[in-house]
Parts: C-alpha cells; structure tokens; sequence
C-alpha cells in the first residue's frame, strides 16, 4: 500500500529525545454557528496509546474525533498526527487515518465484498493483494458468510462490523472509534475489544469515545474527560495536558458558547 | 503507482461503483426514463398533430426532456454518497477530490448518454423525425452533452447534497449554467436531423466541447472544497 514517507519517526516540536507523539493539540477549537463543540483543547497523546474519549452527550467527543478524522478543520488552534500539520496536509493524514464514525458509509446496493474492495481500492491496494486482504478483514469481522450480501439487507451490527473490516483494510496508524460498542450485539462487543486489543499489541494509536467507561477502561492506557468542549480531566498513562498557545483560547471559544 | 494512474483507478473504482449501484436499484433509473418520455409525450400533446410543428420542435423537445431527466440522474448519484454518511467516508480515503470528481462525473455522463440515447428513438417515433441518416453526428451532440451536463451536475450536486432543499436549488443552480449547452445541444441536433445545410453541424459541436472542457477544469478544481464540512 503506497504511503507517503516525509520523516523518519513522529516527531512534535519540543519533544525530542521524548516518547513521539501520535496526536498533539493545541488551543484546538470547533465553532458551529455560535456554539463551541469545542473549546480550546490542548493535548498529547503519544505512539502506540490506547486513550479513552470520555465525557457526557455534547461534551465535544466526536468533534475531536472527527477533528483528527480530517472531516471538519478546526476553527482555530492547531492539530498534529504523527506530527503532520492536519491543516496543512490533510491528504496525509488521510493516509494513516481511520475513523469509525456513527454513519458507516455503506452502499446499500453494492454487497459486503463489493463495499470492502471498493475501500481497498481507495486505500491504494492492488486488486490482486486487496481482494486478499478484504476476505481476511471479512473473516476477521464474522462477516466471511454473509460476503455475497447487499450491505442494504444487514442489520446495524453488521454494518458495523463492515465499517471495523473496512478499518482493517485501511491498515492505518491512529484509529479513531466513536462508540464502537453500540448496536453490537455480544459476540460484536468482543470483537471491538479483540481488535483494540490487537491494535494496541501492533503499536497502533486509538482514540476512542464511549459512554462504556468501565468496558473501555480495560483496554486504555489513559482517558481524556470533556465536557462542554473543554477538557477537564486527563488521567493514566501516554496522554498529557499541553500548554495552551494563548491563555485566551478556551475563554474565547466558550464566551461563545449559547446557554 | 503513477499518480495519474492512480487517479484513473480511483475514478473507474467510483464510476463503476456508481454504475452497479445504478443497475441494481433499476426502479430508480427506469423510472427517471420514464419520466422524461412521459415529458416528450406531454409536449406533444400541448403542441398539438400538427407533424411539422412537431418535427421542428423536436430538437428542443428532446434536449429539455434531457435536462429534466438528468437532474434527476446526477441528484441520485449523489444521493447514493448522502445515504448513511457514505460521502464523509469518500471524502476520507486518501485519493485526490479531482479523482473522485472525474470519476463522478463518469458515471453521470455515462448515465445521461444512457438516457439520450433511449430517448432519441422516442423522440422519432412521437414526432415522427427519422434519424437514421443523422445518427453519428446525433450521437456526437449526445455524448459531448452528456459530458458537459455530469461536469456541471456533479459539481452542484456536490453543494447541495448536504441542504435540505437539494431538490429546488439543484435545478435553480444547474439550469442557468446550463443554457449554452442547451442552446449548442439543440442547434446541433437540429443541423444534424436537417442535413446540416449551412455547415454549422461542427460550430455548435466546437462549442460543446469548449463548454465540457470549461466546466470540467471548474468542476475538478472546486469540487474538493464542496467535500469539506
């Protein structure tokens, strides 16, 4: 899978000689219209972490996922993966990037197979080594049987399962997973936590929002705690609160804030 | 990988994903064609049996029940990417917009060229043209207006996917961008159906071409940022 390489390690400014880090915010906003999903979050996450995403409903957690994803630019503040400036190479990141949103993306009219070739397609995957490495995400998942199926005739579970296989696939090195657990079943609970377990043994970062702290709380090394948009409490390990660029940041984006 | 051959992996993965997606949900697409034959049949009826009149309008018929049936296609080929999120998604893989733009544009023209070309027997049957003589500058008038109408159609349809309203603003942002290559489309059939007597077959064709070229260099510039949220 062809990969852009513009550094040898992950680096951040002022970091060096220490652990690299895989995420490094600063002062990180998102305004929607005059509400601040987020406000001025400023931290580290390091390589090969798995971190908890906690908080209540509005708390900011899928905005700072889909921060990271790529999927909106932040409204101020600045954003490292990998120490890639997001901002500016978007189209790098997407390259080590996945992300596991609520909508799974799927086409209703293309079979799971289809979807996932379509996917490895886009990932930059041969067709002869793709095809490969989507039966293997598909056993991988349980979806194996059901690969001759129209994505439109699963339920919600499968279809997120089809969105885990697809992450397989992208083979990426910061996953980022938005209530991974709902709509799942059991057996699909147990295999979100074999994957994060799996991730975490291959050195692979994820950042993962949940409201099941206590079944997240087995596999994270460390938790970051939002609510309204701002960070209120970072514990464990690999995951550190950095200085703010300007002090002003979070009173800036708060005073904002509709209450 | 050349990154030019990457891209046209990525556009025919796109198109023939649109392409499968279209086939299979059949009701969809029948229905579109459908619908712009009925229209060709209601012109008919409101300008009344006169043959003439009827043969000399069918030019103009024929290029507006395209238009209307068009809309239609590149809305639900964007439709397809607003179902379950699957837009943000494609926006997320790491390929280049303009890559994904060509290849959305692919398959829009791959669909209009579908539908003009079943509309055009409809057309000389109904208003009783006959085609035969005409039949490869027609379809040259077809398939440069097919081009022209998906690089126009995927880039709006690109904006206004997202808005509640994407039925009404689609064809009030299309349409007026649209009329050249409506005007060219009609007077290009008209010529190739009449023998094209005063040699301005290839002028309204040049022009065609000069208008997909325009809009597609838009089309693949913007439509990057139309995918930012």
């Amino acid at each position: 899978m062809p990969q852009t390489t513009i550094y040898v390690a992950p680096r951040f400014p002022g970091t060096l000689g220490t652990t690299p880090l895989a995420v490094a915010t600063v002062d990180l906003s998102r305004l929607f219209g005059r509400s601040a999903a987020l406000a001025g979050v400023s931290v580290n996450v390091e390589v090969g972490r798995t971190v908890a995403l906690l908080g209540p409903n509005g708390a900011g957690k899928t905005t700072l996922l889909r921060l990271c994803a790529t999927a909106i630019r932040p409204s101020f503040g600045s954003l490292a993966i990998d120490g890639i400036d997001a901002l500016r190479h978007p189209e790098l990141i997407r390259e080590r990037v996945a992300y596991l949103s609520h909508a799974t993306g799927h086409y209703d009219d293309l079979t799971a197979s289809e979807n996932l070739r379509f996917a490895a397609t886009m990932f930059g995957w041969g067709a002869a080594e793709g095809a490969a490495v989507c039966d293997e995400a598909l056993a991988g998942v349980g979806l194996d049987a059901v690969a001759g199926d129209r994505a439109g005739t699963f339920s919600a579970g499968m279809r997120k399962r089809l969105a885990l296989a697809r992450m397989l696939v992208a083979r990426p090195s910061l996953v980022l997973l938005d209530e991974p657990h709902a709509a799942l079943d059991d057996e699909g609970m147990r295999l979100v936590d074999r994957l994060l377990g799996q991730w975490h043994e291959a050195g692979v970062t994820v950042l993962v929002a949940s409201h099941q702290a206590e079944r997240i709380a087995g596999a994270a090394d460390g938790s970051i705690r939002l609510d309204g948009g701002l960070v209120v409490e970072v514990s464990g390990a690999g995951v550190t609160l950095a200085a703010p660029a300007t002090s002003l940041a979070p009173q800036v984006a708060t005073s904002r804030v509709d209450r | 990988m050349s990154e030019l051959r990457r891209a046209a992996t990525v556009a025919v993965a796109i198109a023939r994903k649109d392409a499968l997606s279209e086939l299979r949900g059949r009701q969809a697409a029948g229905s579109t064609i459908f619908f712009a034959a009925l229209v060709l049949l209601l012109f008919g009826f409101a300008l009344g049996p006169d043959s003439r009149r009827l043969a000399d309008a069918a030019p103009g018929l024929l290029w507006l029940a395209i238009v209307f049936g068009g809309l239609l296609t590149v809305s639900r080929l964007h439709q397809l990417e607003a179902d379950d999120g699957a837009l943000e998604q494609l926006a997320l893989y790491p390929v280049d917009r303009r890559a994904v733009y060509a290849g959305k544009a692919l398959a829009g023209a791959a669909a209009m060229l579908v539908l003009g070309a079943l509309l055009l027997p409809v057309v000389a049957i109904l208003y009783a043209v006959p085609i035969g003589a005409a039949w490869l500058p027609l379809v040259a008038a077809l398939l440069l207006g097919a081009i022209g109408f998906a690089a126009v159609g995927t880039a709006y349809a690109g904006l206004t996917v997202k808005l509640r309203a994407r039925e009404v603003m689609l064809p009030l942002l299309m349409l007026p961008i649209l009329a050249p290559l409506l005007l060219a489309g009609v007077r290009a059939t008209a010529a190739a159906l009449g023998g094209d007597p005063l040699g301005e077959l290839a002028s309204w064709l040049q022009l065609l071409v000069a208008f997909d070229v325009i809009m597609l260099v838009v089309g693949a510039g913007t439509y990057g940022f139309l995918l930012e949220d």
